[in-house]
């Protein structure tokens, strides 16, 4: 076994001690209700159960990445697959972090399935070394990449957290008009999670299925010169064609569902490299998502935010509030300095500019405003509890789009890292 | 507002307009808040604000305006919206074309989003006079906030007074009660020594019953340390803007050539361009033949003009200053200068040609004679040849008027006129179009047009040792960015003021023996489950054993 077959099955590893872990945390919260025995000793005896599982997970993480490191002879760090799973290490860094100052196993109920869809989101993406380009040939590909990741996982933390608190505050039983209004939000960031579920679904289905399409498209593009060309390009479709890329023809197309050629056309304005197979992800995403809902909702006969609110009963909201600030408050320093300065430091030196107002610069600027104009809601006007919750998640939100959606949808100088 | 008009507390210590809570002895000042049970707000320690004026002016109404936190979270707010918008469609100073024009590209491309986006100006979104002036108004603002907070905050914090009133301290978030046996002097006393353990700084006041146990105050002073690195950073960001302060300009260098670099004294030489692609060893399955490149890269030999710079009719003199490959993440830097690698151009250049003249009659050939594309001589022999240049072209092409004419400068499809004597010619000679390239040749029919003569003589190269040519062009981007070292002692500060606001905090523990009824409080601006911790350790050890999270008094705000 070499390394990186070493690697890839620490991954794996990692991903099952994780669910394992989960399936833990889950345990030690309903054994309190269940169990027989001293439900305090319950709780101390299976959340450490759980806490060495989800370490354990993380340590196999660790091999994954170190062992990736030494094979490839680069730092994992450089594209769409890497980058990812290196998110998920540090969503568990961050969370083993938190947990060593607050001691609360329970966050691990919702950090942990986060890292676990993140590193399912990860393995959409081609796994291979890719030798680096000329413009990642630095150290700083090292130190830039891994802080910002650090940083970001803190505010997923912080997320997951304040997530957990809108689920444990909100009331279901609540029928004024603010009731009902937080009750519907809170459904539709549970079912924005579903959606991402969802994508992970549809990109394993097809794949497994061996789905594809191809087509031809023709891109008329003005040249710095203002010269116009036109080039015909094939684009390579891995589920089934809902939308098809901007101005071309169906070369070869699976039948899925008696769908031979795309339903619709990706409009012109999309204009990420590949917007058209994007675009179609994004939609097959939806609807596999919602069907997931849908049958979720089936089953429980009521919304899922009052089925998860009184599994978290036992929980002081209070700790909950305090552990999503001091999460972003711990992450937010790390950001400045990872997804910042050190990415002005290489700018500085690859393009010769530390600034440029390129769309990933500008969306890291903000995210660094968003999180600290949380900072100063939550020292200066006071907001605590569900405003700040709810603050969260929207910044998790924003940092989902600056990691994922600027390089789906804004042609930049990141785009390199290609998203399926 | 209304402002109490008598601003003495019970203490004797005589407070400013504005005071919160008495900056000696921690008594709310304002009647509501007196009565009131909830626990106190503790922001800058109740202390008046310097722009909490009796009667404002207008100077006092502006600074009141940038002094106001919320107006500053406006602010960010309205900025990172308007940064977003910008990123919608790219900005036009993405494009380098001189012949771009947004007005035309933006509908033309994206339709009526396009049009809308061009004529509300986002196609320059961050050049635009309202997105410098929201970074303007909040540099503004970071300074007149910290100003307005930081002095009467450091005054607060240095004549801060051990005994306290009962009312701050039952109204902290973190309080406890609870009667007393014992000696109260030995009881604060061994409390103090618990809390010293934990690093805080102790003292007791000269009764031996009130206590003030203090750490990290210096955490206190981080968010304006920060500021201030922020107010560099705004700042380096507009001095870009000063005129030299910011070179960004972009020069192409053909293989072997030398060429000024715009603006300033210096000379670069490109020893020569290389792509180098990674072999199908190093790449992944999927990737074999893709031609990944490895690395780009350029040879460079920087000079410096010491005599007959900018000078039209002499050649400057030159000193070999600098040497360096540059590679995409390896610039030139010399002094402020940079040169980075930005793009290249693989077409050869062809620059000279030592071509033979053939007398096609006989067969004999004489030469060569040496011909080169820039600054050409003008008279040349070859056997019983003498050639006379009297015309060339560096770009030949026909316009529409059927008339030869020249698109450039550069030597894309060269062309030379001669005027040839020489045996079997007539004898003021006659006139000979010379196409050095092969390709020129045919596309312009030399042949046809130098009718007879073509049946007499030719002008041919033999070999390829016989041309000389650049085998690539390099662009380089030049840049000088003299604010750079500045953003980056801002963003020193700005870290340290993180680091020191966010990994450290200020906590404070204040108590009070009256009677034998203990009574304790205790305040930090962040991390209250470690204050608790604290507090609960202290008591511990003198032999009170409780739940920390009991010391909570409902406030609990992070």
């Amino acid at each position: 076994m070499n390394w990186l077959q070493f690697s890839s099955t620490s991954l794996s590893a990692a991903f099952f001690l994780y669910l394992f872990a989960t399936v833990f945390y889950m345990v030690t919260l309903a054994g309190k209700k269940w169990s027989k025995g001293d439900p305090k000793q319950h709780e101390a005896r299976w959340g450490k159960i759980a806490f060495v599982t989800s370490t354990l997970g993380l340590i196999a993480h660790l091999l994954f990445f170190f062992t990736r490191w030494i094979g490839s002879g680069q730092i994992p760090t450089s594209n769409m697959y890497e980058f990812v799973t290196l998110l998920g290490m540090t969503i568990m860094i961050a969370y083993t972090i938190i947990f060593f100052i607050y001691k609360k196993a329970l966050l691990g109920m919702f950090a942990l399935p986060l890292a676990i869809i993140v590193i399912a989101y990860a393995s959409v993406f081609p796994s291979e070394v890719q030798p680096l380009i000329p413009a990642l040939q630095s150290n700083w590909l090292k130190i830039h990449v891994t802080m910002a990741a650090l940083g970001e996982a803190f505010f997923a933390v912080g997320f997951a957290a304040g997530l957990m608190y809108l689920l444990r505050v909100i009331d279901f039983k609540d029928t004024s008009k603010n009731g009902k209004r937080a009750q519907r939000w809170l459904e539709f960031t549970l079912i924005s999670i579903m959606i991402v579920i969802g994508f992970i679904i549809a990109a394993f289905g097809f794949k497994g299925m061996g789905y594809t399409a191809t087509f031809q498209q023709e891109n008329a593009s003005v040249s710095q010169v203002g010269e116009i060309t036109t080039t015909t390009s094939t684009v390579e479709y891995t589920m089934p064609p809902i939308f098809k890329p901007y101005n071309s023809e169906a070369v070869e197309v699976q039948s899925f569902l008696g769908i031979q050629d795309g339903l619709l056309e990706t409009p012109s304005w999309f204009n990420g490299v590949n917007s058209g197979r994007k675009l179609n992800t994004v939609v097959w995403s939806i609807i596999v998502g919602l069907l997931l809902y849908g049958i979720v909702r089936l089953i429980i006969r009521k919304p899922l935010g009052a089925a998860i609110h009184p599994a978290l009963e036992g929980i002081d909201p209070d700790d909950l509030d305090e552990i999503s600030y001091r999460a972003i408050v711990i992450g937010f320093p790390v950001f400045t300095l990872g997804a910042l300065i050190f990415a002005m430091i290489w700018a500085e030196k690859a393009w010769g500019r530390f600034w440029g107002w390129d769309p990933k610069e500008v969306w890291a600027l903000v995210t660094w405003l968003y999180y600290s104009a949380y900072l100063h809601f939550r020292l200066s006007r006071g907001w605590h509890g569900k405003p700040s919750a709810w603050l969260s998640v929207i910044g998790f939100v924003i940092v989902l789009f600056t990691l994922v959606g600027v390089n789906l949808l804004i042609a930049g100088l990141h785009s390199y890292a290609g998203v399926n | 507002m209304l402002l109490p008009v008598n601003t003495k507390c019970e203490c004797g210590h005589q407070n400013a307009v504005g005071t919160v809570l008495c900056e000696a002895c921690g008594k709310p000042l304002e009647k509501e808040l007196l009565e009131s049970n909830e626990p106190l707000e503790m922001r800058y320690d109740g202390v008046a604000r310097r722009s909490q004026k009796a009667n404002p002016d207008l100077l006092d109404k502006i600074w009141n305006f940038f002094s106001s936190v919320k107006i500053a979270i406006y602010m960010i707010v309205l900025t990172f919206i308007g940064a977003m918008l910008g990123t919608i469609y790219p900005q036009a100073s993405s494009f380098l074309s001189n012949t771009f024009d947004p007005s035309v590209y933006y509908p033309e491309t994206y339709g009526l989003p396009g049009k809308i986006y061009y004529f509300l100006g986002l196609h320059n979104t961050y050049s635009s006079w309202w997105f410098i002036a929201l970074l303007v108004m909040i540099g503004t603002s970071l300074v007149i906030c910290s100003i307005d907070r930081v002095l009467p905050l450091y005054r607060a914090l240095n004549k801060q007074q051990i005994r306290k009133h009962m009312s701050f301290l039952k109204r902290q978030k973190a309080t406890y009660s609870a009667p007393l046996a014992g000696d109260a002097v030995e009881w604060t006393t061994q409390y103090g020594q618990a809390l010293r353990k934990k690093g805080y700084k102790v003292t007791i006041d000269e009764t031996g019953t009130a206590l003030l146990a203090e750490k990290n105050r210096f955490s206190r002073w981080g968010p304006y340390i920060n500021h201030i690195g922020l107010i560099l950073v705004l700042l380096v960001l507009l001095a870009r803007s000063i005129p030299g302060w910011n070179v960004d300009q972009y020069v192409s260098i053909a293989d072997g050539d030398t060429v000024p670099i715009a603006d300033t004294n210096y000379y670069a030489k490109s020893e020569g361009f290389k792509v180098e692609l990674y072999d199908n060893e190093e790449l992944p399955e999927e990737l074999q033949n893709s031609g990944r490149v490895k690395s780009y890269k350029t040879d460079i030999v920087l000079y410096e003009c010491t005599e007959n710079c900018h000078d039209d009719f002499e050649r400057p003199a030159l000193t070999e200053v600098h040497r360096h490959t540059i590679l995409v993440n390896s610039p030139l830097r010399y002094k402020e200068l940079k040169l980075h690698q930005f793009d290249f151009n693989l077409t050869p250049r062809i620059n000279a040609v030592s071509p033979m003249i053939v007398n096609l009659e006989t067969g004999e050939s004489y030469g060569p004679f040496h011909l080169t594309m820039v600054e050409p001589e003008l008279n040349y022999e070859a056997g019983p040849y003498k050639l006379e240049l009297i015309g060339k072209y560096m770009d030949f092409s026909i316009n529409s008027q059927g008339e030869p004419i020249t698109l450039s400068n550069n030597p894309n499809a060269p062309a030379f006129i001669f005027n040839i004597k020489g045996p079997g010619l007539a004898d003021n000679g006659e006139v000979y179009m010379y196409f050095p390239l092969e390709k020129d040749k045919v596309r312009f029919s030399q042949d046809v047009i130098n009718r007879e003569l073509s049946k007499k003589i030719a002008i041919k190269v033999e070999g390829m040792e016989n041309v000389d040519y650049s085998a690539a062009t390099t662009y380089l981007n030049i840049r000088i960015d003299k604010a750079a070292k500045y953003l980056w002692v801002g963003a020193f500060f700005c870290m340290l003021g993180l680091t020191m606001g966010t990994y450290w905090q200020h906590r404070r523990i204040w108590l009070r023996i009256d009677d034998g009824q203990l009574t304790l409080g205790a305040h930090t601006n962040k991390n209250w489950y470690g204050l608790r911790a604290d507090v609960a350790f202290a008591l511990k050890r003198c032999g009170i054993e409780l739940d920390p999270k009991s010391l909570d008094n409902g406030g609990h705000k992070g």
